[in-house]
């Protein structure tokens, strides 16, 4: 039981850094992403790749940043034109670039069969139990971390510049903010912290495969932030391990109703996480922890 | 703001009221309570068309073996959770198995994927796993012997690909396959089964995308084979098959039975593709353990994935009455003294199997999917195959074996 535990919260941990990857390009420049799933594949596949050919984690770990990073770039220059629906539908289709890549280019990725083996940091000295913990600890740092950070982003210039363009673009760039420039430096640096759950999964699963990598899991990111509050980084932490919560705990209610056969009971939890997500929209639109808007210092007069 | 308060502490509440529900089902298992077994099948996601029939074959056995008095008095429990045809998701619930339930045995992974994210956590928490996954990586996984699969891998598949072309009278033999990642280990595979017999192979990999393959074509007629074995999927096959009609090529063709199949056949000119024969696994049907499935289950031809975990749930409970205790060890330890034991007496059941287990009686479980004797590495050693062929634009059984 403690075990399960362990991992659960490791990946709620996980699945708060991609929830603050989105909230950070959704909530922040009002950009959807809904390749999550492909810059998450970027990140665990740099490390992978990495730290097999023989480099330290922490270079792994550092390569997946950079990877996630730069694929953010690309993908930002490749859809300048595009907004709303239209960049969501060119991301999704993005991650899917990915998934392929990964599932075809076997000299690098090892196709279907996918890559296992990922180096566990000090796995084998201290047993799996103590890893289990130790990199429980690890995450639950870094997402401590990450929450500081974006959350001292938000409130700095920087933060208010990016809900500028998010609110309107146009007006954004009239009164000079480089918008460009924005949506290049907060898509790099959301497609990163996204790249670095998908390397800490990585290295805490030692297998992926593209199958990891199916749209499947963008949709409980989506589900995680629009329940915590869009925009707020506390939101989206809490959303993550919220959902995390939900999913995890459907399986003992279902345990629990008589006469509901395995089979009904995994459809209701496919339909459960469809509910959610329409009676949160439905209800409290603004999420758990609505975003708050700093009111605007007084000039002097 | 008062509000905020309010939804983080309820929140709060009924997140721990969660965690704390979630502790219960592991403190009910004390030593001689039930026995657990997980199924992890695909209920929903791409394999979900299999999964729901695989676990109600596993609920029916363990009916069957607990209205008989269960497994040394104990009873089974089945819990059975969903991997959702996805890798991440099958983690999480096999770890719920594994660390809540604490399970003895894990059957039925059914994506390769899956499966090779589900074993190392099965085989690190002492926790036996059987799959119906062919990826030929699997076995090769340090494992410890905690796995066994009752899928043939592909180089079995080569095998009996190669022992069919002896059979018909082949001694030169052109194998064409695009690459996949399986077309190595399958040609070794058929290689050995020539040279075994003092015939000779080659091989040719190609690009499953051309509009047409005379170059390839040319290449097999210099070399002069009696028999060719096509390696590729439908759409390859179809127009590699044209080439192949127009070279004059008058051997013996044996192709998959996933790619030579009636789609294909109702797509290319009936004389392209007479004559073909196909190998593709089959379910022991006719077995008795094949008709206990059908009449338990009410499915008249159970698919492949539904006979194998029939197997594998009747292999561990028997494995778990051998070793006289349940846990995965055990399992590990005495599935071959069920499934392979030389001088045992056949079974085909739980029920039987477990009786004469309790007489002091040596078994040997023949499956629904096959005979069920494994490698050390867990592969099974041997599996019936369908042979057909193309008659007359339709697809004609020759022979199982």
């Amino acid at each position: 039981m403690l075990s399960y535990l362990l991992f659960t919260l490791t990946i709620g941990g996980i699945y708060a850094l991609l929830a603050l990857s989105l909230n950070l390009i959704w909530g922040g420049v009002g950009m959807v992403n809904l390749g999550l799933a492909g810059f998450f594949a970027v990140g665990a596949y740099a490390t992978a790749i990495v730290t097999g050919a023989g480099a330290p984690v922490i270079v792994g770990l550092g390569s997946a940043l950079l990877a996630s990073a730069i694929v953010g770039l690309l993908v930002t220059y490749g859809t300048l034109r595009l907004r709303g629906d239209y960049l969501a539908i060119v991301t999704l289709g993005l991650a899917e670039v990915i998934r392929l890549i990964a599932l075809n280019e076997r000299w690098l990725t090892n196709g279907a069969d996918g890559m296992s083996g990922i180096v566990a940091p000090l796995r084998s000295t201290v047993g799996s139990q103590a890893f289990n913990l130790g990199y429980l600890v690890f995450v639950s740092a870094v997402v401590i971390l990450m929450w500081l950070l974006l959350r001292r982003l938000d409130h700095s210039p920087f933060g208010r510049a990016m809900k500028a363009v998010r609110e309107d673009q146009e007006l954004a760039g009239f009164a000079g903010k480089p918008v460009l420039r924005l949506k290049l430096q907060a898509f790099a640096l959301s497609a990163a912290v996204a790249g670095l759950a998908g390397a800490l999964y990585g290295h805490f699963q030692s297998y992926i495969s593209p199958d990891h990598f199916q749209p499947l899991i963008t949709i409980y990111i989506f589900l995680a932030v629009s329940a915590g509050g869009v925009g707020r980084p506390a939101g989206a932490v809490i959303g993550a391990y919220a959902v995390v919560a939900f999913l995890e705990g459907t399986r003992f209610v279902a345990e629990l109703l008589p006469g509901v056969d395995p089979l009904q009971a995994a459809a209701l939890r496919e339909m459960l996480v469809g509910a959610a997500l329409l009676l949160i929209l439905h209800l409290r639109p603004q999420g758990l922890l609505p975003e708050r808007i700093q009111p605007a210092r007084k000039t002097r007069p | 703001m008062t509000n905020l308060t309010l939804d983080r502490r309820s929140f709060l509440a009924a997140s721990a009221a969660v965690a704390g529900a979630s502790f219960l089902p592991g403190s009910l298992l004390a030593q001689g309570g039930p026995i657990r077994i997980g199924t992890l099948t695909p209920l929903t996601g791409a394999g979900g068309p299999y999964g729901p029939v695989m676990v109600k074959a596993v609920k029916s056995v363990v009916e069957k073996v607990n209205a008989a008095g269960g497994v040394k008095g104990r009873m089974v429990e089945i819990v059975s959770e969903d991997d959702q045809t996805n890798p991440e998701a099958g983690v999480r619930a096999a770890r719920k198995l594994i660390d809540v339930d604490r399970v003895s045995a894990i059957i039925g992974t059914w994506a390769s994927s899956v499966t090779t994210a589900v074993a190392p956590l099965c085989w690190e928490s002492k926790t036996f796993l059987c799959t119906v996954s062919g990826a030929d990586a699997i076995t090769l996984l340090p494992h410890q012997g905690y796995l066994v699969r009752t899928q043939p891998n592909t180089a079995l598949q080569g095998r009996k690909f190669g022992e069919f072309a002896v059979e018909q009278g082949g001694k030169k033999v052109f194998y064409f396959s695009p690459q996949t990642p399986f077309a190595d280990s399958q040609y070794a595979a058929i290689e050995a089964a020539l040279s075994k017999a003092g015939g000779e192979s080659r091989k040719y990999i190609y690009d499953d995308k051309k509009p047409s393959y005379r170059s390839e074509v040319d290449e097999m007629l210099r070399y002069a084979p009696d028999t060719i074995v096509l390696g590729g999927y439908t759409p390859d096959t179809s127009v590699l098959l044209k080439d192949i009609y127009r070279s004059g090529f008058s051997g013996t063709k044996i192709a998959f039975g996933y790619s030579v199949n009636q789609k294909l056949l109702d797509t290319v000119q009936p004389e392209l593709a007479e004559g073909i024969f196909t190998i593709s696994p089959s379910p022991a049907a006719g077995s008795e353990a094949y008709k206990a499935l059908v009449s338990l289950i009410g499915v008249p031809s159970p698919d492949p994935y539904t006979t194998q975990i029939y197997d594998h749930i009747n292999l561990v409970l028997l494995a778990i009455a051998a070793a006289g205790q349940a846990s995965g060890e055990a399992i590990k330890d005495h599935i071959r003294a069920v499934s392979q034991s030389p001088d045992g007496v056949k079974v085909n059941n739980a029920v039987d199997g477990l009786k004469l287990i309790a007489e002091g009686r040596a078994i040997n479980y023949d499956g629904a999917s096959g005979p069920c004797d494994f490698t050390d590495i867990g592969d099974i050693i041997d599996c019936q195959f369908r042979y057909d062929q193309v008659q007359g634009g339709k697809l004609t059984l020759v022979k199982i074996a």
